[in-house]
């Protein structure tokens, strides 16, 4: 019986390798390295699932509320079963390719290439490479059951190790580039000839996060105590931990671009814009629990009106616009007047779809927002911001002679204006008005009849929200100098909203990381541009299905999601022994 | 306590101005501009002369015509979304990508029987074959979507699910995209479907005709499935409340499984009727269609299936007439590069004026 539910996970992990191959993240990425010449991103690909089903099946499991934990020859057994049925799964399809022939598949499958077979086999004959396939797999799954069996102490230094030295192969572009301005050595961390770590390097990674590892676990609580005592009861506990996490990110955050020159910066600088948007879309649906969709509405109206109010030309007739709608305003005499329509704008979107429901409102939010990136595009409004062609010739941020379109500058100016915004969101989310949008955004019914005027707040987050999607739409128009429709696709919000849902609704942090992890990793990572948006479907389906709190969650909200488990919990485990569920054994005794 | 007084509670007072009820007064306002702006534009078009760029009066039923084939396929696709919400209470915003899904499955048998010849050969045959490929398909996407990302989330708050279907939604058509890349592909067109048919005296398009015919039959049927059958009449009581259903001895979880496969099977037939008609696939193509439907469902009242197929000819009715009735009338040039922003503007106008849909309840319900 076990067995069976071993071999149907080795067989999903097998299905999912198949998958990642046809998708063209095997094929495509033979010749990525990331660690020595031996470890490629496709030979990672290839076992990952089956490392992976191996760890779920040697989790415990919970059955009616309890926990059976295994011992560790089971444990082990079923996650070399699940292994080696990923690798059968898939070793299996390897035979079935083979015998209908690459080349007629790949009329269909655009991925199956003979590259990819070669890649999958080892160079061996077919048969001979899926028996190799399965033996892979196999020894991947019991590395993935010993993992999830090995004690704290050594599982979690292990994960920190591998993961670190994963992430620097994965910044082999990156982080070469800082040691070469910090005049490091680098050729024994990166290899000269393929790019990736090499051996030496991965251990000396590997090593050190796993020190770090060990040392936090050994000191981290000690120290962590020590502090609470000298702090006593004032303030707020923050963890020393966060707090060094906090600086050192700071730190790096000013740092960055003069580390890494100007090629990444431009990709920090797009990181910073989105970093705003998401502050600004973190009001709205981290604070006051209204989903928007249409969020690029914000940012287009951002960046068209900083271009009129700006004196940029249309590309269409090569002139400004009328007079009549078009200034020749400073950049920071127009961005205050740009966040006011937008705020205005807010309100005027805000107050016909007020009374809608979550999802529909997510939905005519929709509508708006599509409907803009419609106009802006059509021939219709072409005299006014310019079509289909756009406009261009978008003034420069510039103050006195110091100007700001070089991708480095840039960075430090969208820097300051995400940390304006960010100390703005963090202010609100403390104060009357934030705990006002919590309320309304937990219970709208009570928070209406505990006297918080839900109409009045509701707008405050839309008009605040949009002003601050607009500011980003801004800084868009200033880095890019020029405006085209397709930078305002419904994407666009999308996008956001996937990275204020990765790092955590409600979160400022969680922005910040959730802008790197979505927009600044695929802009790193050029290879990838291709798996961005796939990359970012599953991320926002496995963060709502696995951890809806997100990576870095905001404290209450994390606490609301846990409490609710724990109140789910109880009445399992009431309904389990037999006894009347609590929540009924309240309402009975107040009957009787 | 005992002894001092109660704090004393100031009610607010809200002066005359803020009495006012202003949600109503903006509403009042924003429908004499939509029927202001929808009656001047639609007189100034029907009083254009031939030389001023006005219709006659063929284009105008070909406008009907195509805007009823146009509606056929939403409403097939309204299907879906209308059944699925009628059971979770879920927008299930991946259904156009069901429905992209189905068509592009189709795409690659369609064009095989294109090039060995017997899709002319035997349109008849080649189409039911292509067609029930498409149903598997969707069906089997719609089914992995339930299983894999709903399921887990069934008692979730509202807009976990709704977050998690634009995640899918993504996530489906960059799956495709990595399959089968980002071109479009050429769908073929049996030779039997090209031309004209005369129906009553109006010459219609032989695949307008065939989408209409087939349309109103899948409905027919779904119809008749939903009142009769026993998997029918346990979809309505799960629709009704999913504990008592369950209670009553109704397998819930196959209830669903069942919905989201019906609506894939629609969406697998409306994508073959789709991509007959435009002879086009591509990964993008169930975006647009999909919203259109989804308006569509609203429209009619979401959960109802009359009220889907209603809302669906409405919805394509509106597409292919409205832009030039109204907006050529404005001298707007290009008037059907404007007909989705269209469709969108009457997606907010019916949430906004009529949340309940046509056949709906009229009131929304809060929270």
């Amino acid at each position: 019986m076990a067995a069976s539910r071993w071999v149907r996970m080795g067989a999903a992990a097998g299905v999912v390798t198949i998958f990642l191959a046809l998708v063209g993240l095997i094929g495509g990425f033979t010749d990525v390295y990331l660690i020595g010449d031996q470890i490629t991103f496709a030979g990672l690909m290839l076992v990952l699932p089956a490392f992976a089903a191996g760890l779920v099946a040697a989790a415990p499991r919970v059955e009616g509320g309890e926990r059976h934990e295994m011992r560790f020859v089971e444990a082990i057994t079923a996650a070399a079963v699940a292994g080696a049925a990923a690798g059968a799964v898939f070793g299996a399809t390897m035979i079935l390719a083979d015998v209908i022939g690459v080349e007629r598949i790949r009329t269909v499958f655009l991925n199956v290439s003979p590259q990819l077979m070669e890649f999958v086999t080892f160079g061996q004959a077919t048969l001979v490479g899926a028996v190799i396939i399965v033996v892979m797999s196999t020894v991947a799954g019991v590395l993935g059951g010993a993992l999830r069996v090995a004690p704290t102490s050594v599982r979690r230094p292990v994960t920190v190790a591998v993961m670190a030295t994963l992430l620097f192969g994965f910044l082999q572009r990156v982080i070469p580039i800082a040691l070469d301005q910090l005049k490091l050595e680098r050729d024994w961390l990166y290899s000269v000839s393929f790019d990736g770590l090499t051996w030496i390097g991965a251990i000396v990674v590997g090593a050190v996060a796993a020190g770090v590892s060990v040392l936090k676990g050994r000191f981290g609580t000690q120290l962590r105590g020590r502090v609470a005592g000298i702090r006593g009861r004032t303030g707020p506990a923050v963890s020393p931990g966060v707090l060094v996490a906090g600086v050192f990110a700071l730190a790096l955050l000013i740092a960055a671009p003069m580390l890494l020159g100007s090629v990444i910066s431009e990709v920090l600088g797009t990181v910073m814009v989105f970093a705003l948007l998401g502050i600004g879309l973190n009001i709205v649906v981290g604070y006051a629990g209204l989903l928007d969709l249409g969020y690029v509405f914000f940012f287009a109206l951002g960046a068209y009106s900083l271009a009129l109010l700006t004196g940029a030309t249309l590309n269409a007739y090569g002139i400004p616009p009328d007079p009549a709608i078009s200034g020749h305003l400073n950049f920071y005499v127009a961005i205050p007047i740009v966040m006011l329509i937008a705020a205005a704008a807010g309100v005027l979107v805000g107050a016909p779809v007020l009374r809608l429901r979550g999802d529909y409102l997510a939905l005519v939010t929709l509508g708006l927002g599509e409907m803009v990136t419609v106009l802006v595009g059509s021939p219709w409004l072409v005299p006014l911001v310019g079509g289909p062609s756009g406009m261009r010739g978008i003034t420069d941020a510039a103050i006195g002679g110091l100007a700001f379109r070089d991708p480095q500058r840039f960075y430090y100016l969208a820097l300051a204006f995400v940390g304006l915004a960010a100390f703005i969101s963090w202010r609100l989310a403390t104060s009357r008005i934030g705990r006002a949008w919590t309320a309304m955004r937990e219970d709208e019914q009570t928070a209406d009849a505990m006297g918080i005027s839900t109409t009045r707040f509701k707008l405050l987050a839309f008009s605040i929200g949009g002003a601050i999607g607009s500011l980003g739409g801004a800084l868009f128009a200033v880095k890019i100098g020029s405006l085209t429709p397709a930078s305002f696709q419904v994407l666009v919000s999308i996008q956001v909203l996937g990275l204020v849902i990765l790092g955590g609704m409600g979160s400022i942090p969680g922005v910040l990381v959730g802008a790197l992890v979505l927009v600044g990793l695929p802009g790193l990572l050029r290879e990838f541009e291709e798996y961005r948006f796939l990359a970012y479907g599953a991320a926002v389906v496995a963060v709502m299905v696995l951890r809806p709190q997100g990576l870095v969650p905001n404290v209450r909200r994390s606490r609301e999601l846990q409490d609710e488990e724990r109140a789910q919990d109880e009445w399992a485990k009431a309904a389990e022994e037999g006894e009347t569920p609590p929540e009924i054994a309240t309402a009975t005794g107040a009957t009787t | 306590m005992a002894g001092t007084e109660a704090p004393r509670v100031e009610a607010v007072r809200l002066s005359r101005f803020e009495q006012l009820p202003w949600r109503r007064i903006i509403l009042v306002i924003l429908g004499i501009i939509v029927v202001g702006v929808v009656g001047i534009g639609a007189t100034r078009t029907l009083t254009l002369g031939k030389a001023e760029g006005g219709y006659s009066a063929g284009a105008w039923r070909d406008f009907v015509v195509q805007g009823a084939a146009q509606g056929a396929i939403f409403a097939m696709i309204a299907l879906g979304y209308s059944l699925v919400y009628g059971i979770l209470r879920m927008i299930n915003f991946a259904h156009g990508e069901v429905f992209m899904a189905g068509s592009f499955g189709s795409f690659f048998f369609a064009d095989a029987y294109e090039k060995s010849g017997f899709l002319d050969r035997d349109p008849i045959l080649a189409l039911l074959i292509v067609t029930a490929v498409a149903i598997g398909v969707s069906v089997g996407t719609a089914v992995l979507l339930e299983r894999l990302a709903y399921r887990p989330l069934r008692n979730a708050p509202r807009l976990v699910p709704l977050i998690t279907a634009i995640g899918a939604s993504l996530f489906l058509q960059n799956t495709f995209r990595g399959f089968f890349g980002p071109q479009p592909y050429g769908y073929p067109k049996p030779v039997v479907l090209a031309g004209n048919i005369t129906v009553l005296g109006v010459p219609v398009q032989r695949i307008q005709l065939l989408v209409l015919v087939v349309a109103v039959i899948c409905m027919a049927v779904l119809q008749w499935f939903v009142s009769t059958t026993t998997t029918g009449r346990s979809m309505r009581a799960v629709a009704q409340d999913r504990e008592i259903a369950s209670l009553m001895g109704i397998n819930v979880d196959r209830v669903i499984v069942t919905t989201f496969a019906i609506g894939g099977v629609l969406a697998g037939i409306a994508g073959v009727l789709y991509s007959l008609t435009f002879e086009q696939v591509q990964f993008t193509m169930g975006f647009k269609p999909g919203i259109a439907a989804f308006t569509a469902a609203v429209l009619g009242g979401i959960g109802s299936i009359g009220g889907a197929a209603l809302g669906g000819f409405v919805i394509g009715l509106l597409q292919a007439v409205g832009p030039p009735l109204i907006l050529t009338g404005f001298g707007i040039p290009s008037v059907f590069s404007l007909k989705d922003a269209f469709v969108f503007l009457v997606l907010v106008l019916v949430l906004v004026f009529r949340p309940g849909g046509l056949l709906g309840t009229g009131e929304a319900e809060k929270v």
